[in-house]
């Protein structure tokens, strides 16, 4: 009887107990941070979305070969003498015609392993974290600045210009050939002496 | 026709049809369903009568209490729920006759009877009356109903003990 | 009264009662399930650190709102195994059953939807209405956590039924009527004059009655708490364990008028506790209407504390809500029996003997 009453006693004050805490809980101040108005306060190193500066980029590859989930993928293409590319803002020349940068966003995992080994800086993590996109293509981010004309131009500069050089060289190659053998002409017979390695 | 009549024919009306489905339905859970209609119906019909109390006790004893033991009684069966009752005809002919019997006995009775018509008084609560002659008149009588009860309540618990 | 009112300016009986019977509805329960439900919602949230609704209107006050027109817009979907019959008429029961103890609720000192005698037990006797009409949705529903909810909502509500009939059986000792109008003007003027502090009648009585008021208005708060099904008493809709109860199945209007009876019961529990022991709509502390002998301020005053002490009393369910968790079962049935019966008769009996001795 008495650990029945007892029993009810302690029910009661326990209730009471807990309407108190609940009710001084009714006074605290919010945690809540209202979303998509107020942004919460990132921390000072936060990951999140990949940006590269392209007006800095050299092409040298180094993110994408750091990079532990392959999600970088840049294709260059080599530049024509006579070819303004610019400088880079920490004064490198640039050499590439970037003609390819696809970051696939999707399959990031914000390790900023690629951030380190660039050597002109251009890769950095940005504080945006609200990209969702509704079609999982729209998440593989294109960074490069030239247009598809501009790229068949380069390609094509390129390809012109290796046509070219190997023209001048296989035409070099020849004059030398023909003055060597010009030489030989001039020496006399030598048996056993064999052209040049790096004809054909 | 007075409200009150359209009223009266209405909880009537209530009480007839549910009664009725709940006679014919083959769904026993269906037919408990419509027994709380029928309840209510004739809780209607008592206040109708001007007998609050017993209405409001209809109410309480036979819908909150009685119909939802037989609704539970009715779920929890294993093996009830889904059974259609078998309501076939037999014996056509002689039920027929019987019951036009007994009904035509019912009719003459009505029909007969000397119906006590009274203009009816305004109605107020009987509850003090009501109260009254339970304690005072048939104290004994609803002590004993009380017993009753309470003898039905012990023999279900020892039923259930065992 | 209203009712006269309407009489004169309809001129006919009929009309009258049914723009009176429909008052309580449309001027009452429905703005306050609007107002509740952003209530509950914020108190939870606060109770919680959190800020509840705050996009629908200046913090969040349109939030129920845009939930109607939400729920106005949405599918009624109706299973194939449902039995549709039942299924259909289940919210309408159970809307009618709590819509219907509205009409013995006094407002105010000049609005009672019908001024009966039996007024209180009335109302407890509408409620098995409720209890049937939960039982039918649940059945009708098909559905195995439908009826299991549905029978535990049952059983809940009719064992808790008797601890509040026995305490409403003590105040009718104490008072001599059921009807709760008499009972709120009873229980005159001031504070000291409810019955929580002992009535109105001075003496030996009333000191003796103050801690047996106290735990019946435990008692009884408790019970009716559990006759709603609200937490901690919620285990027919225990959200963990029963997906939802006995609404599971319902979509649309049919679920809303689900909530709609939730919430009107809330409010109806509410106002008999208030009725019973905290005056109804008697002001604590005088009329100003009394002060500047403007009559018909009165009326408007009474309805404003019984809407307060009410709210009062959601407002006190909702913290209770966010303070206890959720009973067991067997706990549930334990609480019942064991403690608040055998207290509630025994009060009944040491009322008895005070109101016949004293």
């Amino acid at each position: 009887m008495k650990d029945y009453i007892l029993k009810f006693w302690q029910g009661l004050i326990t209730i009471i107990i807990g309407m108190r805490v609940t009710f001084r809980h009714l006074f605290v101040p919010a945690v809540t941070i209202q979303y998509p108005t107020v942004k919460p306060e990132l921390p000072e190193r936060e990951r999140n979305r990949l940006y590269v500066n392209m007006d800095d980029c050299i092409g040298c590859d180094q993110c994408a070969r750091a990079c532990p989930v392959d999600c970088i993928q840049i294709e260059t293409v080599k530049s024509v003498p006579g070819d303004d590319l610019g400088v880079t803002s920490n004064g490198k020349k640039k050499a590439l015609w970037v003609t390819k940068f696809d970051i696939d966003i999707a399959k990031c995992c914000y390790c900023q392993l690629c951030v380190f080994p660039c050597p002109t800086d251009c890769i950095y993590m940005t504080d945006v974290y609200e990209f969702s996109e509704f079609e999982r293509e729209n998440l593989v981010y294109d960074f490069v600045t030239l247009t598809e004309e501009e790229k068949i131009e380069k390609k094509k500069n390129h390809e012109e210009f290796m046509i070219k050089k190997e023209v001048e060289k296989a035409a070099a190659a020849k004059k030398k050939a023909e003055e060597e053998a010009a030489k030989k002409k001039e020496n006399g017979d030598q048996p056993g002496e064999k052209p040049p390695d790096n004809k054909e | 026709m007075t409200t009150y009549d359209i009223i009266f024919y209405l909880f009537a009306l209530v009480t007839l049809l549910s009664a009725f489905f709940v006679v014919t339905n083959r769904n026993i859970v269906h037919s408990a369903f419509y027994l709380l209609f029928t309840f209510f119906g004739v809780a209607g019909i008592y206040v109708m009568l001007g007998a609050d109390f017993v209405a409001v006790v209809q109410l309480i004893v036979y819908v909150g209490g009685i119909l939802i033991l037989l609704l539970f009684g009715v779920m929890l069966t294993n093996k009830i729920t889904n059974v259609d009752i078998k309501s076939g005809t037999i014996h056509a002919l002689p039920a027929s006759i019987v019951l036009g019997l007994f009904a035509g006995a019912l009719a003459a009775a009505v029909l007969n009877t000397k119906w006590k018509i009274v203009a009816s008084p305004e109605t107020s609560s009987s509850t003090v009356s009501l109260g009254n002659m339970l304690i005072n008149e048939y104290a004994l009588i609803f002590e004993l109903l009380g017993i009753v009860l309470l003898i039905a309540l012990i023999g279900a618990a020892s039923m259930a003990r065992r | 009264m209203i009712y006269d009112w309407l009489h004169n300016i309809t001129g006919s009986a009929i009309a009258a009662a049914i723009i009176q019977s429909l008052l309580p509805l449309f001027i009452f329960i429905l703005p306050f399930a609007l107002f509740a439900v952003l209530l509950e919602r914020k108190v939870s949230g606060h109770m919680q650190d959190r800020l509840g609704p705050m996009r629908v209107g200046y913090h969040g006050i349109l939030q129920t709102i845009a939930d109607i027109i939400k729920l106005i817009q949405k599918e009624d979907i109706v299973a194939a195994e449902n039995d549709r019959r039942f299924f259909d008429l289940s919210p309408i029961l159970v809307f009618a059953g709590s819509y219907a103890a509205f009409a013995a609720i006094p407002f105010s000192g000049a609005f009672i939807g019908s001024n009966i005698d039996l007024g209180i037990v009335y109302i407890v006797a509408v409620t098995g209405l409720v209890v049937a009409g939960i039982l039918m949705g649940g059945w009708a529903s098909n559905n195995k956590y439908s009826l299991l909810g549905a029978m535990r909502a049952a059983a809940q509500i009719i064992s808790y039924e008797i601890p509040t009939l026995l305490i409403v059986v003590t105040v009718i000792m104490i008072t001599g009527t059921m009807n709760l109008f008499t009972i709120s003007e009873w229980q005159t003027q001031y504070f000291w004059n409810w019955l929580i502090l002992g009535g109105p009648v001075f003496g030996t009585a009333k000191i003796l009655l103050i801690p047996l008021m106290v735990i019946s208005f435990l008692i009884i708060f408790l019970s009716t708490l559990a006759e709603v099904n609200r937490t901690p008493f919620d285990i027919p809709e225990a959200e963990s364990e029963l997906v939802s109860g006995y609404h599971t199945e319902y979509s649309g209007m049919k679920f809303a008028m689900f909530f709609l009876a939730e919430y009107a019961n809330m409010f109806a529990v509410s106002a008999i506790v208030a009725t019973l022991f905290f005056g109804g709509f008697q002001s604590p502390i005088g009329y100003l209407g009394n002060v500047f002998g403007v009559k018909w301020l009165i009326p408007i005053e009474q309805f404003f504390w019984f809407t307060a002490k009410g709210l009062f009393f959601v407002f006190v369910q909702m913290w209770l809500r966010w303070t206890l968790p959720r009973f067991r079962v067997d706990q549930l049935m334990a609480f019942c029996w064991k403690y608040l019966i055998p207290f509630a008769f025994v009060i009944l009996i040491l009322v008895g003997l005070i109101t016949v001795l004293l």
